[in-house]
């Protein structure tokens, strides 16, 4: 019996040996150029790189870049102030003429871009959460700027899309069969995340940069959301703070220097630097500016309509509009540089500035029935474009009318930013009256873009909206 | 003419060469003289072997009937031997009939061997880890030898193999040198595009089959990582196809395998082969499309079917452009001539116990796109064979380089849809030879040939080098060890000189680069055990695999260059940018095992294990097992048949059931982990992770029918597979919203590819002077989606259906044209007033629903003919017919009731749009084509003795010659897509000689 003993034990020694090697034998470290996630925040600098990973990212997608697929672009084209030079791009046609296919490219993308980046907002806010080692303090900072970051993408979408689901985590196996989240819901997360950011946040830039959040920005992106859900005290009260902070924040006496980077009226930029690399020129400047001699790349030009709405004497009309004479055409010329490749970076994309912030508290203030406090913050944008006050000359304005004057003055001040007009054509009952009559297709269902079609491909759950 | 000079020099070149090379030569094979045994008391015999068609045979055993000795024949068919004058000669070659022949006194005798299809049999096949032959096969491998790939102008050797082989789908990547073709051994099991890759094996190493990446124009397909394998250097290439024959590969097997063996050297005397083929290859295919006059036509009349006013920025080609004007733009998109020119020469030499094989080409292909752009590669090959005087120890080496370098036009616009612009467009270049902007721009339109002075380069260097060492401990107990090392690497300059760019944009000079490597290595031991009881035959194997496989891509843009010829050349860059790079690692590790057994070579089984380690899964799914067991019984060996069926010569049941599976599905796809964004230092989630995703697992059955008929004149073999792949390992498609499109997952489903695949080969006849042999192979394959638990619940509710392929189309129902307003209708199924997916209810197969080929080899006197036509049963999709809009149309749309009312609206093309997704646009992309016909000559033994020469041929070979197909578009092979090119007709011709 000894020797088979033997034997079998040689074996099993043999064996366990080849187990153990084997395991070794397919083993391997993570590659050179990924950071497992539970790395990256184990660490301040890492999880700076990540929040700055965010920033970046909000210049490379396209709901956020102002290029081509982006919320300025397409939402700019649905309402009345811009238009495309040529026909031949279907698919911003669709959104020119309010007929939007559920297979529109352009659309996909604003919506892929957004989820994308609450994805990362999501992932990011796990990642510090989970962390057992991060500062507390630091924990807040990051957590506050990322949690505006999630609200502000989901301000669009619910505004774009109406009902959308609403994805707080990054488990697909959760997420990828969700159903649409009624508007309120997707409402009321946002304010929670924007209540708990401001908490958070402190008032500060800490690098002195404004593409960074602070407790200022989450107020001026409170103070638009308490207008959208007509919570007027709520927004005069919120787009007050923004207003009262005038050692921050002011408006800039020349309009041509409203968007330079970090301007004084700038709450939150967009910098270039999240981009190639080479260019330094925001997309806007570069999308939007027709140079005088190679006119004809361009593609969007200012409907000649809205132009003729602007007094002659008016600022911006001398200042944000440019004329080409070979396309025969009005174009956007808030951002001055189209094409750049030098450092420091001229412009940056604007996302929230303070001349919003005297518009909502105006109309919050005109909802509110104080006319008196609503032209003298109207007034000080009329004047800022070279206008005479609306206090010299119609200081007993009816409320309707004022209103009227407010969103006449939101379309002028705020044109080819972020689809204002498309938004405040909306929220205010407005559409069909400025839409009608320029487009025959016109439908009331056009006022929200339908669901990308692949993506209910994917997700049977996802209902489409009416009309598609 | 450039380049015809430099060919031409090249050529001559080679011919001084080859002359010195020859002189030196000569020397050698005179002084070589065949192995001859010890000597008795007997006289010389001396004499020359060939076959009917007086060709000389090489290698051919001369043996003396009843004793222990004998010879071969040298390189130029002759023999010499000792043997008493009443001794018999026994002559014997593979593929022959064996001869006896009493020497009766004679010194000098002379022997025609007779081909012999039942030896054929007899060949020895590769199946990877062991051999065994046609006969004697327990799994399903279907073999190419050297014969039928060295003539073809071909980059990669895979596109030699079209058509040749059942069960072998290979469909062209493209027009471009260097495009990788798909290839799909029974079809598609996996979801996964990229999942469906077979295993490449070049002489006993793994080589990666993923096509290599790359910015250039070969950028839609990937490269090749074959092309830089010399076809005329392949002795054979063999297929694994079946549960028996690839279970031994165990995790990657499940695709089949592609074993490529390399030429060795020749053991009988020294001898130099040289050859060189030159021809020109063209797009053979046209699509009709309308001239000037008939597009404005169509184009005036849509406007006022659609009361639409042309103006400049609607109809442009109407209102600002030239009426007269007509360019055919698919005659200025690949109108070209591609030259292509191949030289090829070997050395090669040895005795009984060594012998060796170096060997070298030279290729260059042009394309047919403008510009003055080619491909071009060199390859060396070195193989070495040692057997020791005991014959106990043996060394295999077998080195294979090969380098080239891909000049194409760097631009991506160039696409094919480029020979749809309107006829009447303006020029691509004003008189000053630069890119005409102004005209495009006028009508808000970029040159359509923009970036036409961008370049790429790509330069691929590839070293795949084996050694294995084999040592008898006792007989039937063999030590091997196989070692192999392989290095490919692929550096890419993409040039973009501001030139090519519109100057408005302010164009600088920009690079990109882009380096690929992939390294490897292996070490393979193996212990064989053979021994005999009688009529009982075993073999064994035992053997493990250990391999470390690194990947590496780095890319990044030099940017600002000051001037066009610095382009490349980084210190003159003003900044370096987008620098990337990665680093992937895949370590593999396995034990193999086969256990072969038969008795009295009648009944055969065969049974193959593997336990393989993939670093490719998490941790806690790296191993398994697959496993399978092959059996065969060669009827035609029991006595009632043999004694009852006598027109039957060859019976044989075969059938083989086992599991291999599928761990093609990238690196480290388990890690949750963050990289650097594009913009300055940041870091972002670029995937999602799935620690848990495992093997795919593909359990194959096969069974076989071989017989042969008249002595084996006729062969029918009959293949019925049924493989079926489960735990899918896919790329699973996920709706934006979870933030990316994809993660690694196993799905729970299971694809089913079904078939027959059947082979006939006979010899039609065979006289003396004349020889035809032909060759049929038919693959009928089925694939379908078998089950898939919640798909509808799924994010592959709208993509695949149960109980069919997995390549559909879900279709709306085409419902004609809407007598109103004369445009395309499709059915509202479910009547809710949008179209969706709901009322996609026409489901169309997409797949071949056959495909073969036939090839015939005809010999008479000194001249071969060889010919193969491909067959394929199909339907494609032929999308050009929206008439009205700014793009050229076939012209079947003029006046054909078929196709709705002309119209640039945007109804038309809401309408259009909705009848692509019908059925409509499909039609039967059937085919047959002439895929080579080669036609050859050799000069008679009598001149080639005056001239001193072994061989020498000369040769006539055409590629696509000749297709036969209702299909529309450009090429029915790539019937997906009406403006695809894959395929060149090509006409070389060549001379090769052999001293």
């Amino acid at each position: 019996m000894k020797p088979l003993n033997y034997k079998k034990q040689l074996l099993i020694i043999l064996l366990s040996i080849f187990t153990l090697s084997c395991e070794e034998m397919v083993e391997l470290d993570p590659p050179s150029n990924q950071l497992i996630r539970e790395e990256v925040f184990n660490n301040e600098a890492t999880v700076k790189s990540a929040m700055t990973g965010i920033y970046n990212e909000l210049f490379q997608l396209d709901f956020s870049n102002g290029y081509r697929s982006s919320v300025t672009t397409l939402a700019g084209l649905s309402a009345d102030n811009i238009s495309n030079i040529s026909t031949t791009n279907l698919s911003r046609m669709e959104f020119e003429q309010n007929e939007v296919n559920p297979d529109n490219p352009d659309n996909l993308n604003i919506w892929s871009s957004a989820y994308n980046m609450i994805y990362i907002t999501n992932s990011f806010l796990e990642g510090i959460n989970n962390s057992q080692v991060l500062d507390q303090d630091f924990k807040k900072q990051m957590d506050g700027q990322a949690r505006f970051v999630r609200a502000f993408t989901y301000f669009y979408l619910v505004n774009l899309y109406g009902d959308v689901p609403l994805i707080l985590s990054t488990d697909y196996r959760e997420n990828q069969l969700a159903f649409r989240t009624p508007k309120n819901e997707i409402y009321d997360q946002i304010l929670l995340d924007l209540q708990q950011a401001e908490e958070e946040l402190s008032s500060d830039y800490v690098t002195g940069e404004r593409t960074q959040v602070n407790r200022f920005t989450v107020k001026a992106l409170m103070a638009r959301f308490y207008l959208y859900t007509e919570n007027w005290s709520k927004a005069e009260e919120l787009s007050g703070h923004l207003i009262a902070e005038n050692g921050t924040y002011k408006l800039q006496d020349d309009l041509n220097e409203v968007f330079l980077a970090n301007s004084k009226e700038a709450i939150w930029q967009i910098s270039p630097i999240g981009g190639n690399g080479i260019s330094t020129q925001t997309n806007e400047g570069n999308f939007f500016i027709i140079d005088p001699i190679f006119s004809f790349f361009a593609a969007i030009r200012l409907q000649e309509d809205f132009v003729e709405q602007f007094d002659t004497e008016d600022l911006r009309l001398l200042n944000w509009i440019g004329y080409n004479e070979s396309k025969n055409a009005h174009f956007i010329y808030k951002y001055k540089i189209w094409n750049s490749t030098e450092y420091p970076i001229r412009e940056y994309s604007m996302v929230l500035r303070l001349a919003e912030q005297y518009l909502i508290r105006s109309e919050a203030r005109a909802m509110q029935n104080n006319i008196a406090g609503a032209i003298s913050d109207l007034d000080i944008i009329r004047q800022r474009a070279g206008l005479n006050l609306l206090a010299d000359l119609n200081p007993t304005i009816e409320q309707a009318e004022l209103l009227n004057e407010i969103f006449l003055q939101r379309r002028k001040e705020l044109f080819a930013e972020w689809g204002h007009r498309w938004l405040d054509l909306k929220r205010s009952d407005r559409t069909s009256e400025a839409l009608e009559d320029e487009n025959p297709y016109w439908e009331d269902t056009d006022l929200l873009y339908p669901i990308p079609e692949t993506e209910r491909i994917k997700n049977p759950n996802l209902t489409q909206n009416e009309g598609y | 003419m450039k380049n015809f000079y430099k060919r031409g020099m090249l050529i001559i070149m080679f011919l001084l060469a080859m002359a010195l090379l020859v002189m030196l030569a000569m020397g050698q094979a005179k002084a070589a003289t065949p192995y001859s045994p010890t000597l008795f008391y007997q006289q010389p015999i001396t004499g020359a072997i060939t076959n009917t068609n007086g060709k000389s045979l090489p290698g051919v055993t001369v043996l003396i009937k009843n004793k222990q000795y004998g010879t071969n024949t040298d390189l130029s068919g002759n023999y010499s031997i000792n043997a008493n004058s009443q001794d018999t000669l026994v002559v014997t070659s593979i593929g022959y009939k064996d001869q006896e022949i009493g020497i009766n006194g004679r010194s000098i005798i002379n022997v025609i061997l007779k081909e012999d299809i039942a030896s054929l049999n007899e060949v020895e096949i590769n199946a990877g880890y062991y051999t065994t032959t046609q006969r004697e096969r327990t799994g399903n491998i279907s073999r190419v030898t050297a014969e039928e790939i060295e003539n073809q102008p071909v980059v990669s050797p895979i596109q030699a193999l079209q058509g040749r082989m059942a069960g072998v789908e290979i469909i062209s990547g493209g027009a471009n040198p260097g495009m990788a073709s798909t290839i799909r051994i029974r079809g598609t099991n996996s979801l996964r595009k990229d999942g469906n890759y077979p295993l490449y094996i070049i002489d006993g190493v793994p080589i990666s089959s993923e096509p290599v990446a790359s910015n250039s124009l070969l950028s839609t397909s990937g490269i090749d990582p074959l092309n830089n394998l010399n076809p005329a250097n392949i002795e054979s290439i063999e297929v694994l196809k079946d549960a028996d024959a690839t279970a031994i590969y165990g995790s990657r097997g499940s695709n089949g395998v592609v074993l490529i063996t390399t030429k060795s050297g020749f053991q009988y005397g020294t001898g130099l082969e040289a050859r060189v083929y030159t021809g020109v290859s063209k797009v053979p295919g046209r699509m009709d499309l309308l001239n000037t006059e008939e597009y404005l036509q169509v184009r005036r009349e849509a406007f006022q079917n659609d009361e639409v006013e042309p103006d400049v920025n609607n109809a442009y080609d109407l209102v600002l452009w030239n009426q007269e004007r007509y360019t055919d733009w698919q005659e200025y998109l690949f109108g070209g001539n591609s030259e292509v020119t191949n030289v090829n020469l070997s050395f090669s030499g040895g005795n009984e116990s060594t012998s060796f094989r170096l060997g070298g080409t030279y290729f260059t292909q042009g394309t047919v796109y403008p510009g003055d752009y080619d491909y071009r590669k060199g390859t060396g090959n070195m193989a070495l064979n040692h057997l020791s005087k005991d014959n106990k120890f043996q060394l295999n080496l077998k080195l294979n380089y090969g380098t080239d370098r891909n000049n194409l036009v760097g631009n991506g616009n160039l696409d094919p849809s480029i020979i749809l612009l309107p006829p009447n467009a303006p020029s691509i270049f004003n008189e000053e030879t630069a890119l005409n902007w102004e005209e495009w721009g006028e009508a808000g339109l970029t040159n359509p040939f923009e970036g036409f002075y961008n370049t790429t380069n790509t330069q691929t260097k590839n070293l795949t080098s084996n050694v294995l060492l084999s040592y008898e401990i006792f007989p039937g107990l063999k030590l091997k060890s196989s070692l192999g090392y392989t290095d490919y690497q692929s550096d890419e300059l993409w040039r973009l000189p501001a030139r090519s760019y519109n100057p408005s944009n302010n164009p600088v000079n920009n690079s990109f680069h882009l380096t690929t490597g992939r390294r490897s290595w292996i070490i393979e031991p193996q212990l064989t055990y053979n021994k005999g009881f009688n009529k009982f035959q075993t073999e064994f194997l035992l053997g493990g695999t250990l391999q470390r496989n690194k990947s590496t891509l780095s890319s990044f843009q030099g940017s600002g260059y000051a001037s066009e010829a610095l382009i490349g050349n980084l210190s003159s860059a003003e900044s370096i940018l987008n620098a990337k790079s990665s680093e992937t690692k895949y370590k593999y590790a396995a034990i193999f095992s086969r256990i072969g057994l038969n008795w009295d070579k009648k009944y055969f089984l065969n049974f193959t294990a593997r336990r393989d380690g993939s670093s490719r899964f998490g941790p806690n799914n790296r191993f398994a097992n697959f496993g399978a067991v092959g059996a065969a019984w060669i009827i035609s060996e029991e006595e009632f048949l043999k004694s009852n069926l006598s027109f039957l010569s060859f019976a044989k049941l075969r059938g083989s059931y086992g599991s291999t599976g599928n761990d093609q599905i990238g690196d480290y796809g388990y890690l949750d982990s963050y990289q650097a964004t594009r913009g300055i230092n940041g870091l972002y989630p670029t995937s999602l992770a799935n620690p848990d995703y495992s093997w795919e697992v593909n359990r194959k059955l096969e069974a076989a029918l071989q017989l042969g008929f008249l002595n084996d004149r006729i062969n029918l073999g009959l293949s019925w597979y049924r493989n079926r792949s489960s735990n899918q390992l896919v790329g699973y498609s996920l709706p934006y919203i979870t933030g990316f499109t994809s993660v690694q997952a196993n799905l729970p489903a299971t694809v089913e590819n079904q078939g027959l695949e059947i082979e006939l080969a006979t010899l039609n006849l065979d006289k003396k002077n004349f020889s035809w042999r032909s060759n049929l192979n038919i693959t009928i394959p089925k694939n379908e989606l078998i089950s898939y638990p919640d798909l509808e619940q799924s994010s592959y509710s709208n993509t695949y259906r149960v109980g069919y392929p997995l390549n559909i189309g879900l279709l709306y129902k085409y419902e004609g044209l809407d007598p109103e307003t004369g445009l395309y209708t499709v059915k509202d199924i479910n009547n809710d007033g949008k179209l969706d997916f709901e009322d996609r209810v026409i489901i169309k197969d997409l797949n071949r629903q056959f495909f073969g080929g036939i090839s015939n080899n005809l010999n008479y006197r000194n001249f071969n003919l060889q010919f193969l036509f491909q067959f394929v049963k199909q339907e494609g999709i032929q999308t050009n017919f929206q008439a009205g809009i700014n793009k050229n149309v076939l012209s079947s749309v003029l006046d054909n009731d078929r196709y709705q009312r002309y119209s640039a609206s945007f109804l038309g093309g809401t309408a259009y749009r909705n009848v692509l997704e019908s059925s409509f646009p499909y039609q039967d992309a059937s085919f047959l084509r002439l895929k080579t016909l080669s036609l050859s000559y050799d000069l008679s033994s009598k001149m080639l003795d005056r001239m001193n020469l072994r061989k020498v041929q000369l040769f006539l070979h055409g590629q696509n010659l000749w297709t036969i197909t209702p299909y529309t578009g450009l090429d029915p092979e790539l019937a997906t897509s009406d403006l695809s090119v894959g395929n060149l007709r090509s006409i070389t011709a060549g001379l090769q000689f052999n001293l």
